[in-house]
């Protein structure tokens, strides 16, 4: 397991000297990743210490690998397999070499942030993973302003993570996790605002307007999965260590809705087609927020009754995650293979992914939306649906302010998927499957994204067929049972004795039987099926006589127009009509301030030298030490 | 205060017990699969707007031609019979060659030429399963005895 | 008040058709800038086939088409609707798929077969174009047709009046989803078509006027039985529309739905329900011959609901004046007829007449008993203005209160 770990170390390090040769260099990510699975793999059952070396007294570095590390790290690297491959063809329409280079150095990042076990490593990597990520933030070749606000919130949640830690090496005399039990709620506040602000949890979504529309595709997918995953994984590992409190955990609630409602809000009227999936990223962690949040409340409210669901909403933040790391991953990659054949920027532009591009990332588009639609048997499915049973278990809580909360974010989590279906139908109604208007793609080398694509799709529908493999895998098989008739690891359950729901499992089985016969009568009778154009009133569609996808929500800017702040303006022969998502006002100043020092950062940090930025992460180790010893 | 519409309505009994008869024959032989539905799609490509007046005339509950399964569709896809009124402005050829072509198999179409000798028209095009051709401004009677024959349902009087 | 009820044109010179207290007169343009008396001036002036033909351009816009063949509209014709999801932004009409050339096709025709084309052009409207046609005929031709004729040509054209509002306002709850007002209003418009062929041979009220006469008297025995049905009309008409009133739902759908300013209508020169439902007393009843004329029904707010208020007490009068006048008809056949002087083969006429939605114009010249020029000029042309006009800002669902509230006919605007 050591040796897989460093060899996967040694493979990011191969890939980013290798970075000049961007297929080595993202073969390299691969193989790196791989083993790096494959030591996770490994992990599932066995935990060891990888590395300890004491730095000072009381202070020492440690990698750790235990069950919820692997897990993670084998749901991330699954990610950054796909991620390498996609890469592959990818880096040929950008072969800027700080593309590949700060591909692997992020990964090494996020891998030492998964196996960190205190918080100077924690950070380290968290910071290599940040300013490597915002390296590869330029791989089009583009400068642009924006950018720097993804810096700037990344440094925020540093801020956090930084000044949290040093709190407990004040209480505690250590930052090893060991010690995070001795911490003081100001530690937990701290941290976990630190992991929440990774999470891009409303407000802290300012950076993303402006930015998904410039990067570079598999920067999308990394910042939009494995880097929000960093801070979920987070969260799980030092929640559960860290003093319980119950304001906190409500406060973690309802964040965690309201984050999931405004991203599903966002989402659903949005129409460049990166935006979408970046705001349906908040909406997801957002319920898992709300997940950990419950799982902190039923598991310190110390009662033996709650211990079954706390273990329940664990599963539900958990299976949430898989979800959302593989679809979005997916969804990431179809979109930038639909957008990158045909180089456009909105959802109106990528129609007919199906008939223009390509089988394969249609495909893609489509099951991962349905995913994040909570359509059975897709895994998504799963995860939505256990938190909403989690959230409305509440009543078992004695306290009438905990089920009131926990009811509200239910309701908000409701609206949100109801929302995030919305924006879904829009993608794969448009993109996905809308009409091509004739028009072909430009030729693409595609062999690697297909072998990506067809990977995760498959992962997806085998995810929510086999949830109950799922389960037992992240390792809470008491939830598995059964009910009535239906045999026993079939049901999940949130409660005991059995109150739960057909796990997808069921339900693809009765989808397929149903579906056989349909489909074979329709296969029978496909023959005399008679192909027309669509019925338009008798002439032929025009291209711009198409219902448009901005039309499509437009009903919704209008009836919740208090909400979207939504303005029109019309002229003689010009209209439009805009909205606003109000909450980037919050942190405005962030973006303002950044902008000021924008220039001087430009001229010296920024100038895309390595050696720059290897000063700055120096710099920055110095000051946690400088605050440690201070507060010290 | 709202009266209640349903029982104002239920009050009145305004359907008619009559026999419709087609004023032409029908010139194909039909098939029995309309018997207890038929369902009508109407497109109007140049008529003087009598009879878009007598359509209208035909939903009227003197007529109530739903109770011979008869149905009047928004959509030529889900038509039966798609019946053309007037004879067709040359603008009008090609959506009406489109609505054709959009039609269920099997189907029929019926033409109605509302002024036969008048200027400016065009003659029809070759129409698939021309089942019935009617000249002038029929009666909302004929019009439903012409669809009831292809139907192959009569209702006499009772 | 005078309103432009068209343009009549040669190359040499321009004169404007003009309805002045319910004259219709012709004047020479003579260096006046007739754009500045008349807002309609251009629009009659071009002529167009595309109606509001601008286009909207904007972030999502899109032209959502609505034609030509639908179920909706059931008429040729074309509703470009540019849009970015709900609102009407611009309605842009296309009515050149019901282009017939049925103007261009009378001539040199003889004017007994160019009246018989002038019921074709809209026949739901069948009287009012061939009264116009015939008047401007005999005007031409100075023959003037006798009393009972104009009588029963004024009578006609009230009956045509019921029918058509009838089946306005039929479409109107139609497409408010009033499915029993509905029904019980069609029963009445297929009751009104029943009796306009008991009166004169046609549902449609064709083939019964001619030039200087008619070509057969309505028959004297019935004529009781069908006053009394004109009675029983208006009575079950009256009963459901105070009913309707009543319904909120109905109301709410029309009200403020297709709104028109006074000076909206005026600048558009509307005629017809349509303006007298923005409260201008328009002269139209005046061109009534010889009988006296009806009340003239006007409503302040110029929206769907007005218009509909507007044709529903029209119905009403129409109906119990059809019932007086047919009892009396007995009476006119005392009136002697003017001795038949021979027509001149020569001649310029025009005439304008009240159809149910509105002036109906027509100017002709008859030349060695062939018309030599026919200009018609309909409601439903400005109409169709006026519809494009009030479904602007309007969100989709208003689409067919707004359309079928005007009382426009794609037959009528195109000829």
């Amino acid at each position: 397991m050591k040796i897989l770990f460093i060899i996967a170390l040694l493979f990011y390090i191969a890939g980013a000297v290798s970075s000049r040769k961007t297929y080595l260099s993202y073969t390299f990510g691969f193989l790196g990743s791989v083993s790096a699975f494959l030591s996770g793999c490994f992990a599932l059952t066995r935990s060891q210490i990888l590395w300890d070396f004491p730095l000072l007294h009381n202070v020492s570095l440690s990698l750790y690998m235990d069950h919820l590390s692997a897990i993670f790290i084998i749901i991330a690297t699954i990610s950054w397999m796909a991620l390498a491959l996609y890469s592959i063809d990818y880096s040929k329409l950008y072969p800027k070499k700080r593309l590949p280079l700060g591909f692997n150095l992020s990964l090494l990042g996020m891998l030492l942030v998964l196996t960190a076990h205190d918080g100077i490593t924690l950070l380290a990597g968290w910071e290599v993973m940040t300013i490597f990520a915002f390296l590869m933030m330029q791989g089009t070749g583009k400068y642009f302003e924006h950018s720097y606000r993804f810096l700037a919130f990344g440094e925020l949640s540093t801020i956090g993570l930084v000044i949290g830690f040093a709190a407990l090496y004040v209480t505690a005399g250590s930052i090893s996790f060991d010690a995070l039990h001795k911490g003081s709620y100001f530690v937990l506040i701290l941290i976990s605002l630190g992991f929440i602000i990774k999470m891009d949890i409303v407000p802290f979504h300012a950076w993303m307007k402006g930015i998904y529309g410039e990067i570079p595709d598999n920067t999308a997918a990394l910042l939009s999965a494995p880097v929000t995953l960093m801070g979920v994984y987070g969260l799980e590992r030092v929640i559960p260590l860290l003093p319980n409190n119950q304001l906190w955990d409500i406060i973690l609630i309802l964040l965690g809705a309201f984050s999931a409602f405004w991203g599903g809000l966002q989402a659903a009227v949005v129409d460049k087609i990166r935006l979408l999936p970046a705001y349906s990223t908040i909406e997801n962690n957002g319920m898992i927020l709300t997940a950990i949040g419950f799982y902190a409340l039923a598991e310190g409210s110390g009662m033996q009754s709650l211990h079954y669901l706390a273990s329940f909403a664990l599963a539900a933040s958990i299976i949430l995650v898989i979800s959302h790391t593989f679809s979005k991953t997916l969804l990431f990659m179809s979109i930038g293979h639909a957008k990158e054949a045909y180089n456009v920027h909105t959802i109106d532009q990528a129609r007919g992914v199906w008939s223009g591009v390509g089988r394969i990332p249609a495909i893609g588009i489509v099951i991962s939306a349905l995913s994040f639609s909570a359509f059975p048997p897709l895994i998504g499915y799963a995860g939505e649906w256990m938190i909403l049973e989690t959230l409305f278990q509440s009543y078992r809580f004695s306290s009438v302010a905990i089920a009131f909360s926990a009811a509200l974010a239910g309701i908000l989590i409701a609206l949100a998927i109801g929302l995030i279906s919305f924006a879904m139908i829009k993608l794969i109604g448009y993109t996905a499957l809308g009409y091509d208007h004739g028009r072909k793609s430009r030729p693409i080398a595609k062999r690697f994204m297909h072998t990506a694509e067809i990977s995760l799709e498959s992962l997806l529908v085998m995810g929510g067929i086999g949830l109950p493999l799922v389960i037992l895998f992240i390792g809470f098989p008491q939830l598995l049972t059964g009910l009535l008739a239906i045999p026993a690891p079939l049901v999940l359950a949130s409660n005991q004795p059995a109150f739960g729901v057909i796990s997808p499992t069921f339900i693809g089985i009765i989808m397929l039987v149903l579906l056989i016969v349909p489909v074979w009568i329709f296969m029978k009778n496909k023959k005399k099926t008679r192909k027309v154009e669509s019925w338009n009133g008798g002439i032929k569609l025009e291209e711009d006589e198409f219902f448009t996808a901005s039309a499509y929500s437009q009903i919704l800017e209008h009836i919740l127009r208090g909400f979207y702040h939504t303005r029109e303006k019309k002229s003689k022969n010009r209209s439009s009509i805009t909205v606003n998502d109000i909450l980037l006002r919050p942190t405005e100043f962030i973006t303002r301030m950044v902008q000021k020092t924008g220039k001087i950062m430009a001229s010296t940090l920024m100038n895309g030298k390595i050696s720059a930025y290897v000063a700055y992460i120096l710099v920055l180790f110095i000051t946690v030490f400088i605050i440690s010893m201070v507060v010290k | 205060m709202i009266r209640w519409w349903p029982v104002f309505g239920l009050k009145r009994r305004l359907t008619e017990q009559k026999e419709y008869i087609s004023p032409v024959d029908l010139r194909q032989p039909k098939t029995g699969i309309f018997n207890r539905s038929l369902f009508v799609y109407i497109v109007d490509v140049g008529s003087s707007n009598a009879l878009n007046f007598e359509i209208s005339a035909l939903e009227s509950p003197q007529y109530n031609i739903h109770r011979f399964g008869i149905f009047l569709t928004d959509s030529p896809r889900h038509a039966d019979v798609l019946l053309i009124l007037g004879r067709p402005v040359t603008k009008m050829l090609e959506p009406l060659k489109e609505t054709i072509s959009q039609l269920p198999k099997p189907f029929y179409t019926v033409t109605i030429d509302d002024h036969p000798g008048q200027p400016g028209l065009n003659g029809y095009p070759e129409l698939p399963n021309h089942i019935a051709a009617l000249t002038g401004v029929p009666s909302p009677g004929q019009i439903l005895g012409l669809l009831l024959d292809i139907a192959k349902t009569k209702r006499k009087e009772s | 008040m005078k309103v432009l009820i068209g343009i009549v044109a040669t190359p040499e010179n321009e004169r404007l058709f003009i309805l002045d207290k319910g004259k219709p007169v012709l004047t020479a343009v003579n260096g006046k800038n007739p754009e500045e008396t008349f807002g309609n001036y251009s629009i009659l002036k071009q002529h167009l086939s595309k109606i509001n033909d601008e286009s909207m351009k904007g972030p999502g816009v899109f032209k959502f088409r609505y034609g030509p063949v639908t179920a909706g509209v059931r008429e040729a014709g074309c509703f470009y609707l540019y849009t970015y999801g709900e609102k009407i932004l611009r309605a842009t009409i296309d009515i050149s798929w019901k282009q017939r050339g049925i103007a261009k096709a009378m001539l040199d025709k003889s004017p007994e077969t160019a009246l018989t084309m002038a019921e074709r052009v809209c026949s739901n409207f069948a009287m009012s174009h061939s009264v116009a046609f015939s008047r401007a005929v005999e005007m031409a031709v100075d023959i003037s047709p006798s009393l009972q004729t104009k009588n029963w040509r004024t009578l006609l054209i009230e009956s045509e009046r019921i029918y058509n509002h009838l089946y306005v306002i039929y479409k109107l709850a139609s497409a408010a989803a009033q499915k029993v007002l509905a029904a019980h209003i069609s029963a009445l418009f297929e009751e009104a078509l029943r009796l306009n062929e008991r009166l004169s041979g046609s549902r449609y009220l064709m083939n019964i006027n001619s030039l200087g006469k008619l070509n057969r008297i309505p028959e004297i025995s019935n004529i009781e039985k069908i006053a009394d049905k004109y009675l029983a009309v208006a009575k079950q008409f009256t009963k459901l529309y105070k009913h309707s009133l009543r319904n909120y739902n109905y109301l709410d759908r029309l009200h403020s739905a297709g709104t028109l300013t006074a000076e909206q209508a005026e600048e558009l020169g509307l005629t017809g329900p349509t303006l007298r439902a923005c409260g201008v007393v328009d002269g139209l009843n005046d061109t009534t011959e010889h009988l006296i004329s009806l009340p003239v029904i006007t409503k302040k707010e110029g929206d769907a609901l007005a218009r509909m208020e507007v044709r529903a007490e029209e119905i009403v009068n129409s109906c119990h004046y059809l019932a007086d006048h047919l009892r009396a008809s007995d009476s006119w056949y005392d009136a002697t007829e003017k001795d038949t002087k021979s027509p001149n083969a020569n001649g310029t006429g025009y005439a304008v007449v009240n159809s149910p939605s509105g002036a109906m114009g027509y100017y002709v010249e008859v030349n060695d008993n062939k018309m030599q020029r026919v200009d018609i000029f309909t409601p439903s042309y400005p109409g169709m203005y006026a519809v494009s006009q009030g479904l602007e800002d309007l969100i989709f669902t208003d689409f067919p209160f707004v359309f079928e509230s005007f009382g426009v006919h794609f037959a009528d605007a195109a000829i």
